[in-house]
């Protein structure tokens, strides 16, 4: 089959490798109908996150149709047609009965080299280096779903892949980071970041019940879509400065909550921090920049909530502490417990509240996907989000 | 209180000797640089007194010089606990199999004590040589989640300390190979499986 291999930091290459098949009693393996890259690939194609091996599939974010199931899977049948979310989690262990899926301790069998970076472990995910599992990904013909009675989520008929296909992660993400934020009647939300997560967190604000929702970014494509097709206010950080902007919109307070949809590769504009951590992380003494989560904290109102769904990989550097402690202040985040979301969100796209596609500008070949990646890092011809299909 | 040793009398004896001989040579015709390195010898010297190299510390190596068994002068001591979700009859019996025992040598494994639901002890040994001795606690976890299984492993490592200081650097060490044991334990237990990505496909040749 056809797959989507790293070979190396900028270098990903479409090739033919073996088809998967079963390894445990709880696989199934799904034929991949559509899956798209997620602004987290961008991460493992900067090369920014470690464990990444030449030759590993990619791909955390795909949907398709049942072709094979192992004996211990007994609610899937072949030729059903499932999303599969990104966290691979067994739904027995201590966090999975809490719903907590992106925490299974069962399911990362290199679970000693995320020990030795974060202390413990999460689960593992599709796609996404060998300390999360070094599980073959989704941006491929054919795909191995572990723990596939937990996962999968069957889709109605009368919904396209398009509607569906984004349950896998960004959807939920998006959904997880408004939740977050426990918002109240009145709140103001502030999102760095109009990426998909972006966008789906000011959707999910939204129909969380937030007052405003201000939308913060620098590609205008994007703070467009945030506008005309969410109603969120927008601000252009290369055009004002967001502290003095966000006060300006909020009657000096700041926002109640705060989204950090950026991660580690955060982007600032003619910023005396910003030089500081490209200059770092190039000398390997930082291995992630986080100009939007300084900025969330620096700029959430006393006793607000910053909520991270934007990916973090190591250390950062000056990290505004004192803000935090001396401010009340509340950090919420994780990958996302993807598992705990996706009927709520199927049944919200089934009542039309939402229809995710609307964030889908690329539609292209798997054979394209080395392309496709470029152009979505570099931001050209406006893109903000690739469907692939096989 | 005095200070946890994770230096073996043979790894002690070296830097008495290695510490005495930067020392000689750094007498014999001072200069700055090998004034530096008598200080070294000096601080060998230390740690050989002390028993202790605070560079093998952060790797949790830990020696017992008086261990519980007759045979052996001196171990290192491994413990590790894991949680499983599941009743302590049932973590028991899965550890009670002999091929279930987290043995860290080949070798033939005697079970030494068996308190059913408690605990089991076992030595591995080859031929009269005594390869490694360990024990299995078991214990409820509180609030009902479940059963602790705490190991204790005792082993004398090939090289000494710094010979398991080097395997736990190369991720390849007895206390790896229990960790990944209680760990696979736990998962077969709870989900019925153990994670695994051998035998899927990749793009690498």
């Amino acid at each position: 089959m056809r797959a989507v291999c790293w070979h190396d930091k900028l270098d990903l290459r479409v090739e033919s490798v073996p088809e998967p098949r079963i390894l445990n009693p709880r696989d199934a393996i799904v034929r991949v109908s559509a899956t798209a890259i997620c602004g987290s690939d961008l991460h493992l194609y900067g090369g920014f996150v470690p464990g990444m091996v030449k030759g590993d599939i990619l791909g955390h974010e795909f949907m398709g149709e049942v072709v094979d199931l192992g004996p211990g899977v007994k609610n899937l049948s072949i030729g059903e047609r499932v999303v599969v979310p990104f966290p691979i989690a067994c739904g027995n262990c201590f966090f999975c009965r809490k719903a907590m899926f992106s925490l299974c301790e069962n399911s990362n069998p290199n679970a000693a080299m995320a020990e030795k970076l974060w202390g413990y472990s999460p689960c593992g995910i599709y796609g996404y280096s060998h300390l999360l599992g070094g599980y073959a990904g989704g941006q491929a013909e054919y795909v191995r779903v572990p723990f596939a009675d937990v996962g999968p989520l069957k889709v109605p008929a009368a919904l396209s892949d398009e509607q569906v296909l984004f349950l896998s992660d960004i959807l939920p993400t998006g959904y997880m980071a408004a939740e977050n934020c426990s918002i109240q009647p009145g709140d103001t939300v502030a999102v760095w970041g109009c990426g998909p997560v972006g966008l789906f967190a000011i959707a999910s604000a939204q129909l969380l019940g937030a007052e405003r929702v201000i939308a913060i970014d620098r590609f205008p494509e994007r703070l467009r879509l945030a506008a005309t097709k969410l109603g969120a206010d927008t601000i252009d950080y290369t055009e004002d400065n967001v502290t003095e902007a966000l006060k300006e919109l909020t009657g000096g307070r700041g926002p109640d909550a705060c989204i950090d949809a950026v991660g580690m590769e955060a982007h600032a504009h003619h910023s005396l921090a910003y030089a500081y951590d490209r200059m770092k992380q190039a000398m390997l003494l930082e291995s992630d920049r986080p100009a939007a989560l300084r900025e969330a904290i620096m700029t959430c109102r006393s006793g607000g909530t910053i909520s991270v769904a934007g990916v973090y990989g190591g250390m950062i550097d000056k990290f505004p502490a004192g803000a935090l402690m001396n401010r009340s202040l509340t950090i919420r985040t994780g990958q996302t417990h993807v598992q705990r979301y996706m009927r709520l969100l199927l049944a919200r796209i089934e009542e039309g509240d939402i229809d995710p596609s609307f964030i889908i500008t690329h539609r292209m070949k798997l054979e394209q996907a080395p392309a496709a990646y470029r152009m979505f890092r570099d931001k050209q011809d406006d893109c903000i989000k690739v469907v692939l299909t096989p | 209180m005095p200070r946890k040793q994770n230096l073996m009398r043979a790894d002690r004896l070296g830097y008495v000797v290695g510490g005495i001989a930067l020392i000689v040579w750094a007498l014999r015709r001072p200069t700055l640089l090998r004034t530096g390195v008598g200080g070294l010898g000096g601080w060998l010297l230390y740690q050989a007194y002390t028993g202790s190299n605070p560079m093998f510390r952060p790797l949790g190596i830990r020696v017992n010089p008086q261990p519980a068994d007759p045979d052996v002068a001196e171990t290192i001591v491994l413990d590790e606990a894991i949680t499983i979700s599941r009743p302590r009859s049932d973590v028991y019996a899965f550890w009670r199999r002999p091929e279930h025992l987290p043995t860290i040598t080949e070798g033939d494994v005697e079970v030494t004590r068996d308190v059913e639901g408690e605990q089991i002890a076992w030595r591995a040994m080859r031929g009269a040589r005594m390869l490694h001795f360990g024990a299995l606690e078991f214990r409820d976890a509180p609030g009902g989640r479940g059963t602790i299984v705490a190991a204790r492993l005792e082993y004398q490592p090939a090289g000494g300390s710094l010979g398991d200081a080097l395997a736990r650097i190369s991720g390849r060490s007895p206390q790896r190979l229990l960790v990944d044991h209680l760990r696979r334990g736990r998962a077969i237990l709870e989900a019925g499986e153990a994670p695994t990505t051998s035998g899927q496909p990749t793009g690498r040749r």
